[in-house]
């Protein structure tokens, strides 16, 4: 397997690392008329579809490298794959979904152990929860197809993502608390999320079992919440849902 | 002889202004304390206090770090400062380190555009609290709300950008002796009712004098401060009712979406109740105060035309150094469910939580010197370094293990209660509040109402609130975008030769936030495109 970093050379460390410090036309200056390798010319790509102002025209050229790279069998076909399907989601000034759906599709089914294709799916199942439904069939799951693509993913770190996921567009699609509860359940277990993301997953799986009628789901997430975050802003409201949690559970030994 | 010494002095003088001028224009630097590495810190603390509270702390970093000189910038943060900071950012020219908002009206992108996540950093402990209390524990978890607002105001779900520096909280600072002369009493107001007496007490005793004055010192500032806090009373339902992500916390994103969904307005009677309030604050200021600034406002308090100045434990040094007067600071009583004009429409006690952090400094990504701008920001949220700060300051500090001084004790004495939305629905979006604020003289006045200012609100606010969540919508993918060739290059820095681990971590957080932040720009989008005929 070639990947850009096994042939790395000084030169090519330092494109990557201009393009993590969003310095792209530093990149295109070194490498505008010096690309005759695979990694030098996905840097060159990466690198003019980062370029400022970002124009169709620029995209354009980023992809012809893209098809040309994704033809391989590396690595770098693999990214490069991604990366076109991503400039049909996110970066020509008109989004075409359905053509990066079909794009992250046809990577998953020619390299489906890559990173890339496995981050593809669960582009793809975005993309199947919000912008392309199933609407063939009347009162469709909506959660299932995506859902069908988590089989599909063997990567933990993606798995808890796309569980997240389907646990968040369950709510904005207004999905039973029952159906979506175990997703957010199962993102949380594989552990890792940082940031206020945490915080807010802990005490949306503690109040929406709450209201789902699990209360022993609920006193479990709400006494994390009060051991981990003692003293923020939530958790004088989080002591009163607590309580409440465990007034059900009372309730239900005494029934 | 003369002669001779007079010719001596000119040629000396001749050399010196050469020697001058070589320095000058081939240098630019000063002849002595020239050290390598200069960093520069823009905030717009300019009060009295937090420039002495930030020099103390550079003055000893300098000892500490002989090689790095901190230019402290101070810039007049509400009429100069974002265009100041825009136009330096965009031209390359930031400064290394400055001070962000999220209530900077039309800034909302500048994190996600200049500013460098620390998310990484925060997870270690911060090496200048060797020897402290706070020795091994990850700096993040050092701050006394382990950065609250820094998470919250992240535009990346999984990044924190920023540290703080201080902690403030919200105060009614009264001139006692005014209030004894008034009321008879220095006793502190414990319900929101009681205050209303004593602003009607204020009200009577002016007209019977004919003395000028009123219950609160007037201006736009502060009159926007004292809104936003008697208005989310009442919000504190509407608020539980909109929850559907279940947060106990209402983001603006969703409480814009659920604007357009017809699921509140301006007429729904909490929100009704709410600007009730906000009208009986403003009826104690002095007519035309949304024309004034905040330094009005203590200007009025100092002639003791104010029996109290509302305003952040930020104006307390500069209160307490500038007045002849005794102040004492009061909580303003939360509104309560037994209140007699709104309780009806109040669940229950409002909190003030525990003491969020403030004054958020971030590290600009293109700083030429980011290593020692990094070095400088852990030093200042350091114990010994957030000590120097409290102390010549006057300001309470955010990192625990700092001692506070005794007259600022009382400072962290947070009402305890429900928070469920951290803005009320007069400021979650720059062009609803340009709504609200253009029609705010509607509720002042002997003919304001709040009948006339909510029709005037639910007329132009589906425009505003609609271009408002696109914002946000468009803002997230701002942030979204880019990530896709970042995330491209650390996987490669990441492979190696020799595979970096530390890239590897970044990599998988990198994917997991842009993740999530698509899948709220999705989100957005769904609201938008479902709400899109409504009116």
């Amino acid at each position: 397997m070639l990947t850009a970093a096994a042939s790395a050379s000084p030169g090519l460390d330092q494109a990557w690392t201009a393009l993590v410090n969003s310095r792209p036309k530093d990149v295109l200056r070194v490498l505008d008329h010096d690309r005759t390798s695979r990694p030098e010319r996905l840097a060159w790509a990466v690198a003019q579809m980062s370029v400022q102002p970002a124009t169709d025209d620029n995209m354009r050229s980023a992809e012809s490298v893209f098809t040309e790279l994704a033809g391989g069998d590396d690595e770098i076909a693999a990214e490069a794959a991604y990366l076109q399907a991503r400039l049909y989601q996110l970066h020509y000034a008109q989004p075409d979904y359905a053509k990066a759906a079909e794009l992250y599709q046809a990577l998953a089914a020619r390299r489906p152990e890559s990173h890339w294709a496995q981050l593809g799916l669960v582009k793809l199942a975005m993309l199947k929860l919000y912008v392309l439904p199933d609407t063939t069939v009347a009162g469709a799951d909506l959660l299932a197809p995506a859902e069908a693509l988590l089989t599909q993913i063997h990567e933990p770190l993606l798995q808890r993502d796309l569980h997240l996921q389907i646990g968040q567009a369950g709510i904005e699609l207004k999905q039973p608390l029952k159906r979506l509860l175990p997703h957010l359940v199962a993102a949380d277990r594989v552990g890792g999320i940082s940031g206020t993301a945490h915080e807010d997953l802990i005490v949306q799986i503690g109040v929406l079992s709450l209201r789902a009628g699990l209360p022993a789901q609920a006193k479990d997430y709400f006494e994390r919440y009060l051991a981990e975050y003692p003293d923020n802003v939530r958790a004088w409201t989080i002591k009163r849902q607590l309580a409440d949690a465990e007034q059900q559970l009372k309730a239900e030994d005494s029934r | 002889m003369r002669r001779r010494t007079r010719r001596f002095g000119f040629w000396l003088l001749l050399l010196a202004y050469g020697v001058a001028s070589y320095w000058v224009f081939t240098r630019s630097t000063p002849v002595i304390n020239e050290r390598p590495v200069t960093i520069r810190f823009a905030h717009w603390q300019i009060e009295r206090g937090p420039p002495d509270g930030v020099a103390a702390a550079i003055k000893r970093y300098e000892e500490l770090n002989p090689r790095v000189k901190v230019e402290q910038l101070l810039v007049p943060g509400a009429t100069i400062y974002p265009q100041w900071m825009r136009s330096n950012l965009a031209g390359g020219m930031g400064p290394d380190l400055m001070e962000w908002g999220m209530w900077m009206s039309g800034t909302k992108d500048i994190p996600a555009r200049y500013f460098e996540p620390l998310t990484a950093e925060l997870a270690q402990p911060n090496p200048y609290n060797r020897g402290t209390s706070q020795e091994k524990i990850p700096w993040e978890k050092t701050f006394h709300d382990q950065l609250l607002g820094p998470r919250r105001d992240s535009p990346d779900p999984g990044q924190i950008y920023a540290v703080t520096i201080s902690e403030t909280s919200v105060r009614l600072f009264c001139n006692i002796e005014l209030l004894k002369t008034i009321t008879g009493s220095v006793a502190a107001p414990k319900t929101y009712d009681d205050f209303r007496q004593i602003l009607a007490k204020v009200q009577d005793y002016a007209r019977r004098t004919g003395r000028l004055i009123y219950g609160l010192a007037g201006s736009r500032d502060n009159g926007l401060w004292v809104a936003e806090n008697v208005f989310s009373g009442p919000l504190l339902g509407v608020t539980r009712e909109l929850d559907d992500p279940g947060y106990l916390y209402l983001y603006d994103r969703n409480a814009l979406a659920a604007y357009l969904e017809g699921r509140w307005n301006y007429h729904t009677p909490a929100v009704e109740a709410g600007m009730t309030l906000i009208q009986e604050m403003a009826k104690a200021m002095k007519p035309g105060f949304l024309q004034l600034l905040r330094n009005d406002a203590m200007l009025e308090f100092f002639r003791g035309e104010a029996v109290f100045i509302y305003t952040g434990t930020y104006d307390a040094t500069t209160l307490r150094r500038m007045s002849t007067f005794k102040v004492v600071p009061m909580r303003l009583p939360s509104v309560t469910p037994d209140d007699p004009v709104v309780g009806r429409y109040v669940i229950g006690i409002g909190g003030e939580g525990s003491g969020e952090t403030g004054v958020a400094i971030y590290l600009n990504r293109n700083s030429a010197h980011k290593a020692e701008a990094l070095d400088f920001l852990r030093f200042l949220t350091s114990v010994p370094g957030n000590q120097l700060f409290t102390d010549n300051s006057g300001w309470l500090p955010s990192v625990n293990g700092v001692r506070v001084p005794d007259e600022i004790k009382n400072f962290r004495e947070y009402q305890l209660g429900y928070t469920l939305g951290q803005a009320p629905f007069d400021i979650i979006g720059s062009e609803m509040n340009l709504v609200w604020n253009q029609n705010f003289y509607r509720l002042m006045g002997e003919h304001g109402s709040v009948g006339q200012f909510a029709d005037a609100l639910d007329q132009a606010m589906p425009v505003a609130i609609r271009k408002d969540l696109q914002n946000e919508m468009r803002n997230t993918l701002l942030l979204v975008r880019p990530q896709d060739s970042i995330i491209v290059a650390t996987a490669e820095l990441a492979a190696g030769p020799p595979a970096d681990e530390a890239q590897s971590v970044r990599q998988h957080g990198m994917e997991a936030g842009q993740t999530m932040s698509e899948g709220l720009a999705f989100q957005m989008q769904l609201e938008l495109e479902k709400t899109a005929g409504k009116k």
